[in-house]
C-alpha cells in the first residue's frame, strides 16, 4: 500500500510538470502580446523596462527554468495585468468563493441526482420514470447560461427570495449553486438510473428479495452502494471543475470566485495567470482523481489497490 | 459537510466586517452639511462591472481604475464641475518669464487620509518614482513634458538633471522643456495625484488593499473584497470637505451587463452604464435614462501602404459612401453622433466655442460623388478593376454588426463588395501593428479633452499609427501647437493640422461615442466629464 502511494504520489508530480510544460509552450505560440493595447504610446524603453520586469526578455527556455523554479516555491509568480496582486492572491481571494458555490451544487447534484435516479429506476416504465427521465433531458440541454438568468428572473425579481447576484451572504450562493447544479444532478440522474436498474437484476438481489427483506433495505444496503460506482468515476472531473469555479455562472452571478481567470488570462495574454490557474486546477483534478481512487476501495472491497494487480 | 460548514463559517465573518466598515460613525459628523432636513442616507451604489486592476496613480492604465482613483486622489490642480482645471492641492502658482518654471505652493491644511500633511517631497518623490525605469509606468511619457524626463525614463539620462525639486516643506519647483499652455490641464489629471512617500517606500504593494491605501483626496478608500465591492467614504481630513456632498460610494463589480441592469431594476444600484442595444431600446424613453457625448471616435483605419489603399481617391469614396445616421440609430443604437472628422465634441476653446462646432465638418456622405472619386483614383492608378478588400475588426458582437452595416453600404452605395474577417482582441493588435490588414476597426478616446490628444494619434512616429500615413507638414503643425503659447493661435494650428488630416483620410471616421446611463430618479447632481466615469462628488441623494 505504502509503495503504491509513494507511486501515485511521483505519478501525480510528473503529470504535474508535463502539464506545465506543455501549457508554458502551447501559451507562447499563440499571437499577441501582454503589453499590447489600444493605447500603444509604449516609448520602446518602456516596453524594455517592462519585459524586464517581468522576465520576459529572457530566452523562453531561461523563462521556463525561471517559472519551474518559483513554481516549486509554490510562488504562481505576478500579474502582468493586475500591477499590484500576483496570481497567488488572486487564487487565494476567489477559491473560497469558488469553492463554495462548487461544493453546494456538488451536494445538491449528488443527492437529488442519487434520490431521482434511484426513484426511476425502482418505478421503471410508469410515470415518474418518464417524468424524470423528460427532466433529466431538460437539464442537460439547457445550459447554465440559459438556467441563470431565468433562475434570477422568476427566485429574484418576479418573486424576490433572493438577491440578484453578488456574493455576500449566504442567501447570495443559493441561485448560483442551483445554476450550477442542474446540469450535473440531470446527468447524475442518467447514470443512477442505469447502474440501479442493472444492479437489481442481479442475483444477489434475487437472494436478499428471497430472503425476505424489506425493499427499501435492499436498495439502501445493496443497490445504491453497488449502483454508485459508474458515478463515483464521473464525479472527479465534476468535483474539480466545480471546484475551480466556472466562467458562466460567475460572471452572470458575479460571483467573486477565479472562474473568470481561466478565460481572462488568455484574452489578456496573461503568462502567469494562465499558466497559474492551469497548474491549479490540474493539481486539484489529480488530487481528487486520486482521493477517488483511494474512495474506491471503501465502497467495494473487493477493489484492491496496488501497483501490480496482485 | 464539514467544509461546506467551515466556508459559510467563514463567509458569515466577513460580513459583518464589512458592515462595520460602512458604518464608521463619520457619516453623522458630515450629515449636517449635506441637503439639511434630507432622511435619506447619502449614499449611493455604482457598477465598476470589474475589479479595478490597479489603483497606484503611477501605474494606472484603464477606466475603472480612474473612475475610482478620480475620486480618492487630487493634484496640484483639480477639476471643478465642468471640468476645468482649478486650483487643487497648490493654492498658488508663479510662473517665471520664459514660461519654463512652474513654483508651486501647497495649502497649509493638505492632507493624506492618514492625518499627515502632504509635502512637496511626496510630490518630488512620486513624479521621480513614475519616471523611473525600475517603475516600467506604461503612462511615464505624459510626464515628458518636464525637463530631463524623458532622458532619464529611458535610462540615457540622470535622476538629478530632471526638474523637478521640493524647496521646502510646501514648495514645489517643475520645470519643463518648453513653454506648454495646457500644463494645468494635464495636472489636473489622475496622473499627477501625488502618493504617500512612507507608505510607497515601506510597502511597494500599499495600493492593493484597502487598510494600505493612502489617498489625498475627497474620499478615503475603507473597504476593498476583491472582485465583489470596493468602498470609498468622504475623507474628514480633505482640505475641502464642505465642497463634498455624497458620503459614501460603494461600488459593486457585476460584470454581467443583464445582471446589472436586473440589480438596477431591483434597487440594488443606482446607477447603470454599458447596456446592450435591447435593454438601450427599452430604456430609451424613461425618466432614468441619461444620454450624454463620450471624447472618442470610433473609426476605421486604412492601410495606406496597401492597394487600394495607397490612393486617396479611394480612401475618400470609400469615406463617403457609409450611411451614418443610420448606424448609429439602427445598428449601434446608442445615441452616437456621425463623425466627420477626427476630434470629438466636448474640446472647449479659449474662445469659449466647441473645437468641434468651429471646425465643423471635413466631408458629406454623397454616394454619386463618391463613385465617381473611385473611378477616377482606379483611372490614376490604371486599374480596371478594384483590388480586393478585405474589412477587418477584432471579434465582438457591436463591432460584428457594424462591420457587416458598413460592408452592406460599401455594396449599395458605393458598388464594391469587401470581404470580412475577424481576430480576437490582442491577435488583431499584433496584425494591424505589422500593417497586415487594408481597413481595420480601431476607437480612440483622449485622455485629456483638449484636440490635440486626439491628433497626436496619426502623428508619423506616434506608436498608435498603423496606417502607414506619413505627413510631414501635419507632424510640423502638431509639434508648432504643442509649444505655442497664444492659446487662440494653438486652436489655429490644431485645425490646420485636422484639415491636413482629413484631406488626405487615413481613416474613415465612423461616429464619436456616446456614454448611456441609467440614473434612480432620487439621485441628484452627478457630474458627467466627457472623457471619464461620472463623479458622485457633488451629487446628493433624496
Amino acid at each position: 500500500m505504502s509503495r503504491y502511494l509513494l507511486k501515485r504520489i511521483l505519478m501525480m508530480v510528473l503529470t504535474l510538470w508535463i502539464i506545465v510544460t506543455l501549457t508554458f509552450s502551447l501559451m507562447h505560440m499563440i499571437p499577441g502580446d501582454p503589453f499590447a493595447s489600444e493605447s500603444d504610446q509604449l516609448p520602446e524603453q518602456i516596453l524594455l523596462n517592462l519585459r524586464a520586469k517581468y522576465n520576459l526578455d529572457e530566452p523562453l527556455p531561461m523563462q521556463y527554468l525561471l517559472y519551474l523554479k518559483s513554481l516549486v516555491m509554490l510562488d504562481l509568480g505576478p500579474s502582468i495585468k493586475s500591477e499590484t496582486r500576483g496570481v497567488n492572491d488572486m487564487i487565494k481571494d476567489g477559491f473560497g468563493a469558488s469553492a463554495l458555490i462548487g461544493l453546494q451544487a456538488i451536494a445538491v447534484a449528488l443527492f437529488f441526482g442519487l434520490l431521482f435516479g434511484t426513484i426511476a429506476a425502482l418505478n421503471r416504465n410508469t410515470w415518474i420514470d418518464y417524468t424524470a427521465m423528460v427532466m433529466a433531458v431538460l437539464g442537460i440541454a439547457v445550459p447554465s447560461f440559459i438556467m441563470a438568468p431565468l433562475l434570477i428572473n422568476y427566485l429574484a425579481i418576479k418573486w424576490p427570495l433572493f438577491p440578484v447576484a453578488t456574493l455576500t451572504s449566504w442567501k447570495h450562493s443559493v441561485l448560483p449553486s442551483l445554476a450550477l447544479a442542474f446540469g450535473p444532478l440531470a446527468i447524475i440522474t442518467r447514470y443512477m438510473r442505469t447502474s440501479m436498474i442493472d444492479v437489481m437484476n442481479q442475483n444477489y438481489i434475487r437472494t436478499a428479495e428471497a430472503k425476505g427483506i424489506p425493499t427499501f433495505l435492499i436498495v439502501i444496503k445493496h443497490g445504491i452502494r453497488n449502483a454508485i460506482l459508474p458515478i463515483v468515476t464521473f464525479m472527479g472531473p465534476l468535483i474539480a471543475g466545480l471546484l475551480t469555479g466556472t466562467f458562466v455562472v460567475e460572471k452572470i452571478f458575479a460571483v467573486p470566485g477565479i472562474g473568470k481567470y481561466f478565460v481572462d488570462g488568455i484574452f489578456n495574454r496573461d503568462y502567469p495567470v494562465i499558466l497559474g490557474t492551469t497548474v491549479f486546477y490540474s493539481a486539484i483534478l489529480v488530487l481528487i482523481i486520486f482521493l477517488i481512487d483511494l474512495a474506491y476501495m471503501f465502497i467495494d472491497p473487493r477493489i484492491k489497490l496496488s501497483s501490480r494487480g496482485r | 459537510m464539514k467544509k461546506l460548514a467551515a466556508f459559510a463559517l467563514s463567509l458569515s465573518l466577513v460580513i459583518p466586517a464589512l458592515a462595520g466598515c460602512g458604518g464608521s460613525g463619520e457619516s453623522t459628523s458630515t450629515g449636517g452639511t449635506t441637503t439639511p432636513g434630507a432622511a435619506a442616507k447619502q449614499e449611493v451604489v455604482f457598477n465598476a462591472k470589474s475589479e479595478p486592476p490597479d489603483l497606484n496613480p503611477l501605474t494606472s492604465t484603464d477606466t475603472t481604475s480612474f473612475w475610482i482613483m478620480d475620486h480618492l486622489g487630487e493634484g496640484l490642480y483639480t477639476k471643478d464641475k465642468d471640468g476645468n482645471p482649478i486650483m487643487g492641492q497648490a493654492k498658488e502658482v508663479k510662473l517665471s518669464d520664459d514660461k519654463l518654471k512652474y513654483t508651486f505652493i501647497l495649502r497649509d491644511d493638505v492632507k493624506w487620509t492618514n492625518g499627515e500633511p502632504v509635502t512637496a517631497e511626496d510630490y518630488a518623490f512620486t513624479y521621480m518614482k513614475h519616471l523611473d525605469p525600475a517603475t516600467a509606468s506604461t503612462t511615464a511619457y505624459l510626464l515628458y513634458y518636464i525637463k530631463g524626463a524623458e532622458a532619464y525614463n529611458k535610462g540615457t539620462g540622470k535622476a538629478e538633471d530632471v526638474g523637478i525639486k521640493a524647496v521646502d516643506a510646501k514648495t514645489l519647483e517643475i520645470e519643463l522643456v518648453a513653454p506648454t499652455s495646457y500644463f494645468d490641464k494635464m495636472l489636473a489629471t489622475r496622473y499627477w495625484h501625488p502618493i504617500n512617500k512612507k507608505q510607497a517606500e515601506a510597502n511597494p504593494k500599499w495600493a492593493a488593499n484597502a487598510d494600505t491605501y493612502i489617498s489625498n483626496g475627497a474620499y478615503k478608500l475603507v473597504s476593498w473584497k476583491h472582485d465583489s465591492e470596493l468602498v470609498v467614504e468622504k475623507n474628514e481630513h480633505y482640505w475641502n470637505k464642505a465642497d463634498v456632498k455624497m458620503d459614501k460610494i460603494t461600488w459593486k463589480m457585476v460584470n454581467d451587463a443583464t445582471t446589472a441592469y436586473q440589480m438596477y431594476k431591483s434597487g440594488e444600484l443606482d446607477f447603470n452604464k454599458e447596456m446592450p442595444s435591447d435593454i438601450l431600446a427599452q430604456e430609451k424613453s424613461s425618466p432614468d435614462f441619461k444620454s450624454v457625448p463620450y471624447y472618442g471616435t470610433y473609426m476605421y483605419m486604412f492601410n495606406v501602404t496597401k492597394e487600394p489603399f495607397t490612393n486617396k481617391k479611394v480612401r475618400k469614396a470609400f469615406a463617403m459612401s457609409l450611411d451614418r445616421k443610420a448606424l448609429s440609430e439602427m445598428v449601434s443604437q446608442g445615441g452616437e453622433t456621425p463623425a466627420y472628422s477626427m476630434v470629438p465634441r466636448g474640446a472647449m476653446q479659449p474662445n469659449g466655442k466647441d473645437f468641434r462646432e468651429e471646425g465643423g465638418d471635413y466631408f458629406k456622405e454623397d454616394y454619386e460623388a463618391a463613385k465617381k472619386l473611385l473611378a477616377e483614383g482606379m483611372q490614376e492608378e490604371g486599374w480596371s478593376t478594384l483590388p480586393d478588400v478585405t474589412l477587418m475588426y477584432n471579434t465582438d458582437e457591436s463591432h460584428k454588426k457594424i462591420a457587416q452595416a458598413i460592408q452592406e453600404m460599401l455594396k449599395k452605395n458605393l458598388g464594391v463588395e469587401v470581404k470580412m474577417t475577424n481576430q480576437e482582441w490582442k491577435v488583431y493588435l499584433d496584425t494591424t501593428k505589422q500593417k497586415n490588414y487594408q481597413m481595420g476597426r480601431m476607437g480612440w478616446v483622449g485622455q485629456i479633452n483638449d484636440p490635440a490628444f486626439n491628433l497626436d494619434y496619426y502623428l508619423g512616429e506616434s506608436p498608435n499609427n498603423r496606417t502607414g500615413w506619413v505627413n510631414k507638414e501635419y507632424d510640423q503643425l502638431n509639434m508648432a501647437a504643442k509649444v505655442e503659447q497664444d492659446p487662440n493661435k494653438r486652436m489655429e494650428l490644431l485645425h490646420q493640422a485636422e484639415a491636413i488630416l482629413m484631406d488626405d483620410m487615413p481613416f474613415i471616421p465612423v461616429y464619436h461615442y456616446q456614454q448611456n446611463y441609467l440614473v434612480k430618479p432620487n439621485v441628484e447632481g452627478l457630474t458627467f466629464p466627457v472623457n471619464a466615469f461620472p463623479s458622485a462628488r457633488w451629487a446628493t441623494k433624496k
